[in-house]
């Protein structure tokens, strides 16, 4: 099941000025797995998944893709490898309907005019394939749905394009019980179709319903990185609030990170 | 003694693999299944034109293939004309469907059932809108047989419905009681609910290709379906799989089969309201309303939720112990329950399962979702298309 990650990053560090934002930070991510990112608020998980999107460029570092070294200049070269990231925002248009929000920049044309059905057949496929039956129409406009919908055409619209790797932040924040439940489903089901997933969740629940590892950032260290079958509850909150939990965790006295991790990850 | 196999067995074999084949895994072209069957050209040649005789079958040239050679016909189910009726008898409801070969649901109906009706008060029921249903079926369909669905403990000879705790059924000759109703000479065949549910997902759903796998369907009571090995696992009579009446707590309370401390009575619908403090609701709409209060932050409804999910932790962690499955799938109101306290399930899972059981366990919600029962059931009547296509049909 392991075999070589999908996206491996090794000793990654990141300082705004003078403020270290990231310290000699180890993640990876397998294909077909849902690896959850989880920390408190300013542990660094946005800026982690802003150096992997390539929005941030990183002061230190390796970067791997297939086990082949990389290197990222900016957001394109990301997308190139297949990587997409669903903010929060969502950063959908209110005012264009689901498939032209689907399409918006890289419109199928046929000739001089853009080829709708082609568009809209493949909109409609890429919905089937991830079982999604909570959309009646393709041709609604955006500023009509609800808040589960428009979060299943933003995760939709990412994986539309032959992506490898999709980073989803907070992906159920807004939401209501039974679309959170739709909304993890669909998590799930992108992984078992044989994506990498990154879920970025405050929300323990969401991390144990549908994660398949758990990776902990606490001040910017990656204190660990455990299988879900391995760790309970109690024992991720300690990482997040503490960085460390019994045998897990690394100790911030050896500043240490990346060998915690292989220690965690040793147990597979 | 007896000797090989006749030519006659051999033919029906052959058309029931190409049969299911298609109706498992859609339209798919004759080339592909020269080698996913590993027949001879000319014998799938003659084998779909039998099918095609007997309606069961269509053939159409693809539109594009884009590939080099003259494009293999697509041997495609014929879903609109053969089909199934699936009855799903639940506690709060009854649910009929008629159901296309290929498990396209063609038609659907929710009828209320009071809570406490018998048998022969129910089959009328679900009779008069079968009625309804029938009329609107055009001439010219086939009409294979007919699957039920029922929570209660069900004897695989001949269907009777031997205990239903919840639906208060005790020895209830279901299946004879609609077979007269339908009027097509065949009686229905008849499955425990969650038995029923792993077949469809094992099919076509979430377990496809797991063939090890535990379906936990909950409402009132808590069944599973088992799949080992392949098979499915209903033991002796028919009637394994109550996973519900695995006693788990000494102390616990007394549970509608007479005995204490089952597990359903720790996760089950009155479990949870009695914890949420609700003990006079029932129902779905209850049990999820416990769910939405506590996602807004009841605290009496979070406290709730959280004993329960590790009470179904506790359970899962030893069903993962005992059949060491590869996924086990939270149907019926399981399914919201598991996203609503996974922390909790997995904690506890984790905490008590071995380590080499847990290592490749896979926990998921259904894709079928609520139509499982109803595909599952309709998938009982297929399977005697499928054993036997021409002489069914």
């Amino acid at each position: 099941m392991s075999g070589t990650p999908l996206l491996e990053l090794r000793g990654v560090d990141k300082s705004f000025g003078p403020v270290q934002v990231l310290h000699d930070v180890a993640f990876s991510v397998h294909p077909g797995e849902v690896t959850a990112l989880v920390g408190d608020n300013g542990a660094g998980k946005s800026t982690l998944v802003k150096c992997i999107s390539g929005i941030h460029g990183t002061d230190a570092g390796e970067y791997f893709f297939e086990g082949q070294p990389v290197t990222i200049n900016g957001p394109r070269d990301a997308a190139a490898l297949g990587i997409e990231v669903v903010y929060q925002d969502l950063a959908l248009c209110d005012n264009l309907d689901i498939v032209q929000n689907m399409f918006l920049g890289r419109e199928r044309r046929s000739g001089l005019v853009l080829d709708e059905p082609a568009m809209e057949e493949e909109a409609a496929r890429t919905l089937a394939s991830l079982s999604v039956k909570t959309i009646s129409s393709l041709r609604q406009h955006v500023s009509s749905l609800s808040g589960g919908q428009r979060q299943t055409v933003a995760i939709t619209k990412a994986v539309l394009w032959n992506s490898r790797l999709v980073i989803l932040d907070e992906p159920t924040a807004a939401l209501g019980l039974a679309q959170t439940a739709q909304v993890l489903e669909l998590v799930r089901r992108l992984a078992d179709n044989g994506l990498a997933v990154v879920l970025i969740s405050h929300n323990m629940n969401d991390v144990f319903a549908v994660s398949d590892r758990i990776a902990t950032l606490y001040l910017g260290q990656m204190v660990a990185q455990v299988r879900t079958t391995d760790v309970t509850h109690a024992q991720v909150v300690e990482l997040i609030t503490s960085g460390r939990s019994g045998r897990l965790g690394t100790a911030t006295e050896t500043g240490n990170g990346y060998l915690s991790t292989r220690v965690a990850g040793a147990a597979e | 003694m007896r000797a090989g196999p006749s030519q006659e067995e051999i033919r029906r074999q052959n058309l029931g693999a190409l049969l299911r084949h298609v109706h498992v895994h859609g339209a798919t072209s004759r080339a592909t299944l020269t080698t996913e069957l590993g027949l001879n050209r000319s014998t799938i040649g003659a084998l779909t034109t039998d099918l095609v005789n007997a309606g069961l079958v269509s053939e159409e040239t693809p539109r594009e293939t884009r590939r080099a050679g003259r494009p293999s016909l697509v041997v495609r189910p014929e879903s609109a004309r053969v089909y199934a009726w699936a009855f799903s008898i639940e506690v709060d409801r009854l649910r009929i469907a008629r159901i296309g070969l290929g498990g396209v649901v063609l038609d659907r109906r929710t009828v209320e059932r009071p809570r406490g009706l018998l048998a022969e008060e129910t089959a009328p029921l679900l009779a008069g809108e079968l009625k309804r249903m029938q009329q609107e079926v055009r001439p010219g369909m086939i009409c294979i047989g007919a699957g039920i669905a029922v929570c209660g403990m069900v004897r695989r000879d001949d269907g009777m419905v031997r205990l239903g705790p919840h639906t208060g059924w005790v020895d209830e000759p279901i299946a004879d009681a609609l077979a007269a109703e339908l009027g097509t000479g065949t009686t229905p065949t008849v499955g425990n609910v969650a038995d029923v549910c792993a077949f469809a997902e094992y099919t076509r759903g979430a377990a496809a290709g797991c063939n090890n796998v535990i379906y936990l369907y909950g409402d009132v009571g808590v069944g599973a379906g088992i799949i080992a090995g392949g098979r499915r696992l209903t033991g002796h009579g028919g009637y394994g799989g109550e996973v519900g009446h695995m006693v788990v707590n000494r102390d616990g309370v007394r549970c509608a089969c007479g005995s204490r401390g089952c597990w359903e009575s720790e996760i089950g619908e009155y479990a949870l309201l009695r914890a949420a403090g609700r003990p006079e609701a029932h129902g779905r709409e209850a049990v999820l309303a416990v769910f939405d209060a506590a996602d807004r932050g009841d605290a009496r409804a979070q406290a709730a939720v959280r004993q329960i999910g590790d009470w179904l932790g506790f359970g899962v962690g030893n069903l993962v112990n005992i059949f060491n499955p590869e996924m086990v799938i939270f149907g019926g109101t399981m399914r919201d329950l598991y996203l609503a306290a996974a922390a909790q399930i997995r904690s506890r899972l984790n905490s008590i399962g071995l380590s080499a059981c847990l290592e490749h366990v896979r926990l998921r919600t259904p894709k079928l979702g609520d139509d499982a029962a109803l595909i599952g059931a309709a998938e009982l009547a297929f399977e005697r298309l499928l054993a036997d296509p021409l002489d069914a049909a």
